[in-house]
């Protein structure tokens, strides 16, 4: 008889999962259980309904009890949605948990195969693999871990703003790193929000400054992580705080400074208004910027870039003394056990579409151009005028701008069509122009989006279904200065409609940012094939990701509007506080073991472990793994030259039986199935003989 | 800047852009293919329609067809002339949001079904696809002929069946630039810039054949396959190591169906080869004009192919010349109406009210305030000189070739004096 690592005898216990119909359907478990039964060391093998529910995981308990089981083997789902609901099981009793290994006939048979007959035949190899390989399973211990109790919140737009406020009101300390030198993102920007067409500026300001009076709350903008180093639970990030060049404590935000600046008149585009106005080399980013402090632009200050400049700011400001030309750089270096990304978006590139002509034709803006334009803070005090000074009597929207689009994006953004209906409406109401929307479908899911949709319409816009595929100036001439045509054909009637307009707003879609991969590089994230954050699961995990201790929410994700913004903000605060509040983590074990006795200390290893968790000890020469670190992900222990790296869970001797037990021939060879080639007795078709003859004469 | 690599052989160009269709791809087993998985994912959004240059005469256009084809309606369509409206200019194709390859597939299917279903094809065109047929070329001159202008020509040109060895360069010379006689003075320009350069090329002279691309686009597959195998026979025959051809339409043939019937030599637009030569040619290019230039971008090698910028740095690396653009250009071109057939319909078209493009296109090139229109196929010099015949302008312009251009600045060598 075989025996197991602790020199018991081995009884094994084996269950095969019918997942109502979506195993049962496909795979014949009965025959699977009976074929396993039949295997050396197996004392039971059972079938049952659902293995996972309270009945299934009894019968696992009561056997263990009754028949002594030291090993037990369940071949159901994949192991990613129930190894760890078996694993607890095993450990309510006296079991070590880690003497079970899970088999997936789900994923990988019963909903990939359609011959009832191959997947019985691939589930009892896959089975008698997991026999084999649990004979050689040991007993493995959970570490626990500190968690550090402060959390890291990247990115101050609306969903950072809500997530650090939630956390920092639980009481506890939140560093919120924003690159701008004012939180507020994009929301900050917008007069009116659809569906209630409520002030942005009234709901958003009051968050803005409770954020930076919160006592729990650490606000660094102008900044940006330079780097991370740990693990979940015990992150050490390195923040860069940017010289602004005026002292954050002693400004008061009176702007005398940028009254008395030797520059008379605003000669630099404002970038908070996306250069549709101006500022000087010393500015307030908006009236309610947070913190309310000016900042220096060192490309253009006089006094940075020459040294010789007579500074009346400095004069200006006076006994504050809030401006410090020698300001520099700053590193922070702080803790935290869980760091959140709420990163936002970046609009499309309108200029990536060409025949809409934006940055050719002078009346062509993108919609956050216009959301700046209608604010009544913006750079026009709210009136809508065309670079040429006068008011559109005839406006074009156009929807989809760069999205659902094979050439650029292929998604659709979500909140287009709605905010393109809010901007028709605030439009309407500034100017009285006449306003031609082109859509391609018109989206408005969401509680009240669609009465919001219908009210639009009901007040009169123009909604034309079809996509503009031109833009030229009416009159021919190059410049475009006068009226420009939006040619587009209505699809709903099958006419080509050219339709002259004073003004054409482009609504654009919303991408990653620029600087997405490199964040997502730092905090080991994954993205998604369009470059947003991928979350750990679309449905049960939307705020985690593949990174443990590192959350997401907002836009940074995907496409999203403020209301689900926000409710995701409260998900990824509620997660972080769950894994900080506990006080500890668990490691899994199935972590990389330097064997000391054979490492040659030739550090190969070392560069190549994706999440840094090799470090090399120099006294002795020797590898070593930080376990909190290693995610197990085996690539050390297979480059090592000697050898003398080994994973738990994943040893040599566990793999290869786990081989051997799949390839049947193997078995034959051991003697452990004997019943000619046809080992199972289950009836073949062709292509299964086909196969075995293929084995056979190799 | 340039940055496209502006010469690779049929199978190259397969394996960039994915095959097109199948030859016997038609309009009952269009679903079976690629293509036809891609039209299933129409989101009817007019996009084609509304940048058709003709789409608001057409009764059926693309985003109809593609409705009518999935509603089992298609028969319908057959029984008007929509399609014989489509000039193959490919804007439908680069704007569908969906990447449908309109223009290379499913449009010239239809209109093959439109001809073959039209009572009376129009006169024009009907001659022109018959003298391709007997004469290798549309306008019914004789083939013995097709060599002729070379004798009228300063620089040297090689003929491969005279010079009996292989050579660097084939130059594919195409009809219009070998009988027209403004085409043959693009041709002439062209030899001059070769000689220059110290190129080795040589012609096929009068063995050489329509490369069928009006076949193609019109897809008179019988046509065309008479042309094809009649040119890749005569391929076969001689030693080089790549093709070049003046002609748009010609480099669309060997690029998009040749490939089809196993063409695999090194194809090129001569606009993009001489750019390759740029450094070379620029010291050359002593004489002064004093032009302002707009490029007019050839659907096939702009849009189709996207050789934009090519045409462009060539004209600036002229001295004195002053390139401005037309409203839509590049991507966004207006195609001069003479792709698909059109240049053998535009009176077909006159009789049904519709606007010839030419005569579209030539209005924004005179907005610009230009001298020169530049381009850079052969059909265009002969479509632009006549709109410019129809067409209001108050300031004198010309239409050349690039390489006319080229040609004019260059220095001239003590032989040609
Ligand atoms: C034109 C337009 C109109 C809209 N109108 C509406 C509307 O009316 N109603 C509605 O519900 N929704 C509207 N939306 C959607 C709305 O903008 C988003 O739902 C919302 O802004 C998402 O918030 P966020 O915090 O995720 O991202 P953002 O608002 O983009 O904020 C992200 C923040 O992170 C900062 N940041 C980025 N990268 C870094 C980094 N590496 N380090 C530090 N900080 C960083 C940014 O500077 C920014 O402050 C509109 C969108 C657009 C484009
Ligand atoms: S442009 Fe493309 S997606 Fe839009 S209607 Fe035409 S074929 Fe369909
Ligand atoms: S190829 Fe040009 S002419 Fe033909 S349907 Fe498309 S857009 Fe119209």
């Amino acid at each position: 008889m075989m025996k197991g690592n602790n020199h018991e005898p081995l009884r094994i216990g084996f269950y095969i999962c019918h997942c109502g119909t979506n195993i049962a359907s496909v795979v014949d478990v009965e025959k699977v259980a009976e074929t396993v039964k039949t295997l050396p060391n197996v004392v039971v093998s059972r079938d049952y309904k659902y293995m996972c529910s309270d009945p299934g995981q009894d019968l696992i308990q009561k056997d263990i009890r009754d028949n002594k089981l030291n090993r037990v083997v369940v071949a159901a789902c994949s192991p990613l949605l129930h190894e760890e609901t078996f694993r607890k099981a095993i450990g309510r009793t006296n079991l070590n948990p880690y003497f079970f290994h899970m088999v997936n006939i789900r994923e990988h048979n019963a909903w990939v195969h359609e011959s009832r007959e191959e997947a019985t035949y691939k589930a009892i190899e896959l089975s008698v693999g997991a026999i084999r390989r649990v004979s050689e399973h040991k007993s493995l211990e959970r570490k626990k871990i500190d968690i550090n109790q402060n959390v890291l919140i990247l990115g101050g737009g609306i969903a950072g703003i809500n997530a650090a406020l939630t956390i920092a009101d639980s009481g506890k300390k939140v560093y919120l790193v924003e690159r701008d030198p004012s939180i507020g993102g994009h929301m900050a920007k917008f007069d009116k929000t659809f569906p209630t067409l409520d002030c942005a500026a009234c709901i958003l300001t009051p968050k803005m400054s409770a954020v930076k009076s919160h006592p729990n709350i650490t606000l660094w903008t102008y900044s940006e992580m330079l780097d991370v180093d740990g693990f979940i639970g015990n992150y050490n990030v390195k923040i860069r705080r940017k010289p602004r060049y005026v002292n954050e404590e002693l400004c008061t935000g009176c702007q005398e400074c940028v009254d008395a600046c030797v520059f008379k008149n605003p000669k630099f585009p404002d970038e908070f208004n996306l250069g549709l106005s101006k500022r000087k080399p010393i500015y307030l980013p908006f009236p309610q910027a947070t913190p309310l402090v000016a900042v220096v632009d060192p490309e253009n200050c006089l006094e940075l870039k020459t040294g010789k400049c007579k500074k009346t700011c400095v004069e200006a400001c006076g006994e504050r003394n809030a401006i410090d030309f020698e300001q520099t750089e700053k590193i922070e270096e702080i803790e935290v056990g869980a760091i959140l990304v709420a990163t936002g978006f970046k609009t499309f590139d309108p200029a990536r579409v060409p025949y809409y002509g934006y940055g050719v034709f002078p009346n062509v803006y993108t919609a956050l151009e216009i959301e700046r334009m209608i604010n009544a803070a913006g750079p026009t005090n709210g009136e809508v005028l065309g670079r040429d000074g006068k008011k559109p009597r005839r406006i074009g929207i156009i929807h989809c701008v760069g999205s659902r689009d094979e050439n650029t994006n292929r998604w659709c953004s979500r909140v287009c069509c709605l905010y393109s209906l809010k901007l028709a409406h605030l439009l309407k109401e500034r100017t009285g122009a006449d306003i031609y929307s082109f859509y391609i479908d018109m989206r408005t899911p969401g509680k009240s989006m669609e009465e919001f949709y219908n009210r639009i319409a009901e007040e009169g816009i123009n909604l034309i279904r079809g996509r503009v595929a031109d833009i030229y100036p009416e009159n021919g001439e190059n410049n475009g200065n006068g009226a420009l045509v939006l040619q587009a054909e209505d699809t709903l009637i099958s006419r080509v409609l050219k339709v002259p307009v004073d003004m054409v707003v482009l609504s654009t879609g919303l991408e990653p940012q620029t600087d997405a991969q490199e964040i997502r590089r730092k905090v080991n994230m994954s993205c998604s094939a369009e470059g947003f954050y991928l979350e750990k699961h679309p449905k049960l995990a939307p705020v985690s990701t593949f990174a443990d201790g590192v959350f997401i929410a907002g836009c940074c994700q995907g496409p999203k509007d403020i209301p689900d913004t926000v409710s995701q903000s409260g998900a990824a605060a509620a997660e972080a506080m769950k894994l900080i509040d506990k006080g500890y983590v668990e490691l899994e074990p199935n972590t990389a073991v330097v064997e000391e006795d054979f490492c040659s200390g030739c550090k190969s290893c070392i560069p190549l472990c994706p999440f840094n968790a090799i470090s090399f000890e120099e006294e002795r020469r020797k590898a070593l793994i930080n376990e909190a670190l290693c995610k197990g992900c085996g690539t050390c222990t297979a480059s090592c030259p000697s050898g003398s790296i080994r994973q738990n869970l994943f040893e040599d001797d566990q793999i290869f039986n786990e081989i051997d037990g799949i390839l049947q021939d193997g078995l034959f060879e051991r003697g452990l199935v004997t019943n000619g080639d046809n080992p199972y007795n289950i009836e073949r078709n062709q292509s299964s003989e086909r196969r075995c003859a293929e084995s056979q004469s190799q | 800047m340039i940055t496209k690599p502006s010469e690779l052989t049929g199978s190259e160009y397969i394996k960039e852009e994915g095959l097109t269709c199948q030859l016997d791809t038609g309009i009952d087993n269009i679903f079976d293919t690629e293509e036809g998985r891609k039209i299933l994912s129409c989101i009817q959004c007019g996009t084609c329609v509304g940048t058709c240059p003709y789409g608001e005469h057409m009764e059926y256009p693309p985003r109809r067809i593609i409705r009518m084809l999935r509603g089992g309606m298609i028969d319908e369509i057959f029984t008007t002339d929509s399609l014989l409206k489509c000039v193959a200019c490919y804007a439908c194709m680069v704007k569908c949001p969906r990447g449908i390859r309109l223009s290379d597939v499913l449009l010239p299917i239809v209109k093959e079904q439109t001809l073959a279903n039209l009572k009376q094809i129009p006169a024009e065109l009907q001659s022109s696809l018959q003298n391709t047929l007997r004469y290798g070329n549309p306008m019914g001159e004789s083939s013995r002929r097709r060599v002729n202008w070379i004798k009228s020509s300063p620089s040297p040109v090689p003929v491969m069946s005279e010079i009996k060895r292989p050579v660097d360069v084939l130059w594919f010379v195409e009809c219009y630039t070998s009988y027209y006689s403004r085409g043959q003075d693009n041709s002439k320009a062209l030899a001059r810039l070769m000689n220059a350069l110290g190129i080795d090329f040589a012609v096929l002279g009068n063995e050489e054949k329509c490369a069928g691309d009006c076949g193609q686009l019109t897809w008179e597959s019988g046509l065309f396959e008479t042309l094809t195998d009649y040119n890749m026979e005569i391929f076969r025959k001689y030693k080089f190591n790549r093709i070049i051809t003046g002609d748009t339409h010609a480099f669309n043939a060997f690029r998009i169906r040749y490939p089809l019937y196993g063409f695999d030599y090194k194809v090129e637009h001569t606009t993009p080869f001489i750019a390759r030569y740029l450094d070379q040619l620029k010291p050359k290019l002593k004489k002064k004009l004093d032009y302002t230039v707009t490029y007019h971008d050839a659907c096939c090698l702009g849009r189709r192919a996207g050789f934009y910028e090519e045409g462009r740095e060539l004209l600036k690396a002229i001295p004195g010349v002053n390139l401005v653009e037309m409203t839509h250009n590049r991507t966004n071109s207006i195609c001069c109406g003479g792709g698909g057939g059109g240049m053998w319909l535009d009176t077909y078209f006159k009789e049904k009210g519709m606007e010839r493009l030419s005569e579209r296109r030539i209005k924004e090139a005179i907005a610009t305030g230009a001298d020169v229109l530049a381009v850079s196929c052969p059909y265009e010099i002969y479509r632009f000189e006549d709109a410019l015949k129809t067409v209001d302008h108050d300031k004198p312009m010309i239409v050349r070739d690039v390489v006319e251009l080229l040609a004019e600045s260059l220095e001239e060598t003590d032989d040609e004096r």
